[in-house]
């Protein structure tokens, strides 16, 4: 059983971050400012990572992909 | 494929900071995904794969074009402010194209610079962790690394992108 007055490690600072760090850890965030402090810069760097957009690449990127892939002819050939 | 092609575009062109270029990689990835199907193992987790395909790919084309790193800041091996300043990006030396124009506002929020001022190998893992939500066990698998390796590269990427983020608010 791990004792609440344990500061946080850094695997636990991540699992909170995401809302996943049991409650029983959690707690210890309450009476510790420094973990508390850590944890918080964590929160708000993890938060803007996963925030970050998708990018699509340009019109047509999958003809042009598809324009160089092999396909198998009946015969066992490869046609572009 | 269609599936794959943003999130797989995105880390590349994340990686190497140029549209042009990234997309050039995401495809060459996706002809070698496409014709190298065969060799596909299936207890590996397919996504797993392409991306291991797609990083190794941006991270060839650093080493070969000695950029390991795009920083805004110079090479990290820079140690004197002149190789600082021969390392560094110089923005403003060239007129701006239309291209240009689009990635900066696409990679020009501060966290995006943030991102690209981190070591390439930095940078895939936390990508992958906390954009593509991936696993350690699944970022070890994917990058062939140790997984002690990948909880480092991540945690030190944390720190160095909250030192990026807080300077900058200070």
């Amino acid at each position: 059983m791990t004792d609440i007055s344990m500061h946080l490690t850094t695997d636990e600072i991540e699992l909170w971050a995401q809302g996943l760090l049991p409650a029983a850890r959690a707690m210890h965030l309450a009476d510790c400012s420094l973990c508390r402090v850590e944890a918080e810069r964590e929160r708000k760097v993890i938060l803007e990572l996963v925030q970050l957009p998708k990018f699509a690449p340009s019109a047509g990127f999958g003809d042009r992909v598809m324009a160089q892939v092999k396909i198998a002819t009946p015969s066992g050939d490869w046609t572009p | 494929m269609r599936r794959y092609e943003r999130p797989v575009f995105s880390l590349l062109y994340r990686m190497v900071r140029d549209r042009a270029l990234a997309e050039d990689l995401a495809q060459e990835t996706f002809v070698k995904v496409l014709n190298g199907i065969k060799s596909y193992r299936p207890e590996f987790k397919f996504s797993s794969w392409i991306f291991k395909i797609a990083n190794n790919a941006a991270i060839d084309h650093l080493r070969r074009k000695s950029i390991d790193t795009l920083s805004l800041d110079g090479a990290p091996s820079a140690e004197t402010p002149e190789q600082v300043r021969a390392t560094s990006l110089q923005l403003g030396d060239r007129a701006e194209s239309p291209l240009d124009e689009v990635e900066n506002r696409e990679l020009g929020t501060a966290i995006e610079r943030a991102i690209a001022r981190l070591r390439p190998e930095y940078r895939s893992c936390i990508l992958l962790r906390h954009v593509e939500g991936y696993s350690y066990e699944e970022i070890a698998d994917t990058l062939d690394l140790p997984l002690g390796t990948v909880k480092t590269y991540i945690h030190r990427a944390r720190n160095e992108l909250r030192g990026y983020l807080e300077d900058r608010r200070e």
